[in-house]
């Protein structure tokens, strides 16, 4: 568990907090982070170079744009990945800056270097050197520019550095884009909030990748409704803070559910089933419908074939994994774990769906009638009450 | 963890109890500290996985969860409440009259040579029954009986499976007929619907049962039919009708008090699976022996007896048909025959699902497409 630290040029340093992460992420973050020590270092010697040898050096100026893109990607990825702690993301960014200060200067290199992109203000063309520089392709480039409603240059570029930046490659920031361009009209700062907000429930990269691709709704929707649901999981559930993050990041559809209705959800899973935490987690549990985990869990309990441990936890018969009942197809579920027949199953939905119905709608009326059957028992007193009277 | 406790998860753990118990059967909550522990609908099940697990082996899972899930109902055409339009009302519904069914199954089918024809006698059915059910697989439910223009209702609502037992009793026109264990009416309300009573005896011990005997009559059979096939109703000790009655009728249903399982598993009141009535329960196949051997002693020598319970159990099946019959046999020099209902059985094959491996008898188990019984029933003939 040693340490690596990499100057920068105004002396700053960065630190990583290992005590967080296990050995052997820590061992490979030490060795990208001697690799990013050397490049950085060469990478300053490039920067001032660059700009002399511009003019003279055209041909290679594509590559080096694209070694500095990769690096910035490097740096990024190691920076804000897995830790709690938020690495100062100042860094960078000013690195972005520098990037965009060092094209401005080579606009005319650009055009002659490029084919020719729909013409436009020299503001657009700064927009695509940008994103050319962040690591998009022309393809990408064209993607992006072609979302409608089409944003301000200012504002897309905002955006896109702010998910680049959180780690997320280039390609998925792209889709995300284009599969929900809502997010395009977010406010600057709630961008900024809902980041480091991110960054602190350590969602970053891989992980923001596949919930911004399911969920983007976790960029645009409000704190407080972000908030509910963590709440839920923490205080209701009592899930631990790691808990949390993965769940989140493993079924990001969490977000979108009735707090009441993941709540009941949990309890279903640890009291009528008996599944704990750490196993609801790492079998993603909670990204299932009730609906399909009630019809599956009771199908199998009434055959017999699935029983509620008791108080140590114990079952007659061992209980099938959930994999086996949630994650496989229902033909495989029906054939490997329940064994019985798709009509049977057919007709047993059919059956549940309208006992809970019944049930839902006594339990509404329920209160009010107690008080009529409670006077009715007392009537039918001597005949069944032996048991019962003391 | 407590305050996941707390936070609806009581609602839960209730729902938890596999059994649905009407509200008005629970514990009274007014007494009782906490729920009941082990309610006597999960000894019942338990029991049960213990016994028929064994006895059914990869059969039980589908056979509980058929119990434990909602049973399906056949609508028994009432015909005293004369109105045609009953059975196009049931149509319309997508129901079909399953005995009906069977009848034109019966007829397609070739009397291919069997080595023992079966004779006419034996298998034929009692006639004039009409029940409709729902198809396999649908889980439509009947709307509930209305009241006809002749005061009577138009059908009566039961489980399909407990007409087999009066269907394969096959009663002819004129036939004195005893029904030992009548409450609370069902197959006796059936009897009366072949309108081949010439007599007709209704007797169950208990006076409660009884009374509920005589509301279904009232409502279902004008008294003019009641006087005709001369209806008697009495509350009397079953096991005595060998010296009361002996050799008087021409068909005798001995439909026995049993474990009655499907309703073990969902009514609490009463259940027979509660702790203090274990000796009850024990006692129960040695009931049943005497009922039927009393039932057999009140058969015409020549005439035909049906033995029926609503319970999975060999003990109270085959174990009893064949104890009655080695008394009789002991100890009153009496010789029966075991009719053999492979042929009854095919008719019905559709609408039911028959356990394939019984011994003496049929037995209809349940399953989730075509939800009714368990009813087992067994046909004898009373040589001498």
């Amino acid at each position: 568990m040693g340490r690596a630290e990499a100057q920068d040029r105004g002396g700053r340093k960065w630190r990583n907090e290992e005590a967080l992460l296990p050995a052997q992420e820590s061992q490979r973050r030490d060795r990208t982070m001697a690799a990013l020590g050397r490049q950085v270092l060469d990478w300053h010697r490039l920067i001032p170079l660059s700009w002399a040898s511009i003019l003279r050096q055209t041909p290679h100026f594509g590559e080096q744009k694209r070694a500095t893109a990769s690096l910035l990607r490097k740096l990024t990825t190691a920076s804000s990945g897995g830790a709690l702690k938020g690495l100062p993301h100042v860094q960078p960014r000013k690195y972005v800056q520098e990037l965009e200060c060092g094209t401005s200067l080579t606009q005319c290199l650009l055009e002659k270097q490029r084919a020719p992109v729909d013409g436009g203000s020299s503001e657009r063309e700064e927009l695509i050197s940008s994103l050319l520089d962040m690591g998009f392709t022309d393809v990408h480039v064209q993607e992006l520019l072609s979302i409608q409603p089409s944003p301000h240059p200012q504002q897309l570029l905002a955006i896109v550095s702010k998910l680049i930046l959180l780690g997320v490659n280039p390609e998925p920031v792209c889709v995300a884009l284009k599969k929900s361009p809502q997010l395009l009209k977010l406010p600057i700062m709630h961008m900024e909030k809902r980041s480091s907000y991110l960054r602190k429930l350590g969602i970053g990269e891989g992980k923001l990748k596949r919930v911004l691709h399911c969920c983007p709704e976790i960029f645009t929707m409000h704190q407080r409704d972000i908030d509910r649901i963590v709440k839920v999981l923490r205080e209701k559930c009592l899930f631990t803070v790691q808990q949390v993050t993965e769940i989140l990041h493993r079924c990001p559809y969490v977000l979108r559910e009735d707090p009441g209705e993941l709540e009941y959800k949990f309890q279903y899973a640890y009291f009528r089933m008996g599944v704990n935490h750490s196993d609801m987690v790492r079998t993603d549990f909670l990204q299932y419908s009730i609906t399909k985990i009630r019809q599956r869990h009771t199908f199998l309990e009434r055959l017999g074939r699935y029983q509620t441990p008791d108080k140590k936890g114990q079952t007659q018969i061992p209980n099938p994994l959930v994999k086996d009942i949630l994650r496989v197809s229902e033909a495989e579920f029906l054939s490997k774990t329940a064994y019985s027949t798709a009509e049977e199953f057919e007709v047993f939905k059919k059956l549940l769906a309208r006992e809970e119905e019944e049930e839902s709608e006594s339990h509404m009326s329920g209160d009010k009638s107690t008080s009529e059957e409670e006077e009715e028992e007392e009537e039918d007193e001597d005949k069944d009450e032996d048991e019962d009277e003391d | 963890m407590a305050s996941l406790v707390v936070s609806g998860a009581r609602h839960l753990l209730r729902r938890a109890d596999f059994a649905k118990v009407l509200r008005r059967h629970r514990h009274k909550k007014k007494w009782a500290a906490t729920e009941p522990k082990f309610p006597a609908t999960r000894l019942a099940l338990q029991n049960f996985d213990m016994t028929y697990g064994v006895q059914f082996g990869d059969l039980w899972p589908s056979i509980r969860v058929s119990l434990l899930s909602e049973q399906k109902y056949g609508a028994l055409v009432n015909n005293f409440a004369a109105c045609d339009h009953v059975s196009d009302e049931l149509e319309q519904l997508h129901a079909r009259d399953f005995v009906n069914k069977a009848h034109s199954h019966g007829e397609l089918e070739p009397e291919s040579g069997q080595t023992a024809a079966p004779s006419p006698a034996s298998w034929a059915c009692s006639p004039n029954l009409r029940c409709f059910t729902f198809t396999r697989g649908d889980v439509s439910r009947f709307p509930p009986a209305r009241l006809g223009s002749l005061g009577v209702m138009d059908y009566y609502l039961m489980d399909a499976a407990s007409l087999l037992p009066v269907l394969a009793l096959g009663l002819q026109p004129g036939d004195t007929v005893l029904d030992l264990c009548a409450a609370p009416g069902g197959k006796t309300l059936a009897l009366l619907q072949t309108d081949c009573c010439r007599n007709l005896a209704a007797n169950d011990l208990s006076t409660s049962r009884t009374g509920r005997l005589h509301k279904v009559l009232h409502s279902y059979v004008p008294q003019d039919v009641r006087d005709k096939s001369r209806v008697r109703v009495t509350s009397w000790d079953g096991r005595k009708w060998g010296e009361l009655e002996g050799d008087a009728y021409d068909r005798v249903l001995v439909d026995v008090p049993c474990t009655t399982d499907r309703h073990s598993l969902h009514e609490e009141e009463n259940n027979i699976f509660q702790r203090s009535r274990k000796k009850e329960r024990q006692m129960l196949p040695m009931l049943q022996v005497q009922l039927l051997a009393a039932g057999l002693l009140a058969t015409k020598p020549g005439g035909y007896v049906v033995y029926s319970t609503c319970s999975l159990s060999h003990l109270q099946n085959e174990y009893v048909v064949q104890g009655a019959i080695e008394l009789l046999a002991n100890q009153y020099n009496i010789e029966v025959r075991v009719e053999d209902l492979t042929h009854f059985r095919k008719l019905f094959m559709d609408t039911f699902s028959f356990f394939p491996s019984c011994q003496v008898g049929e037995l209809v188990i349940p399953n989730l497409l075509a939800n009714f019984g368990p009813m087992y029933f067994c046909k004898m003939c009373r040589l001498t």
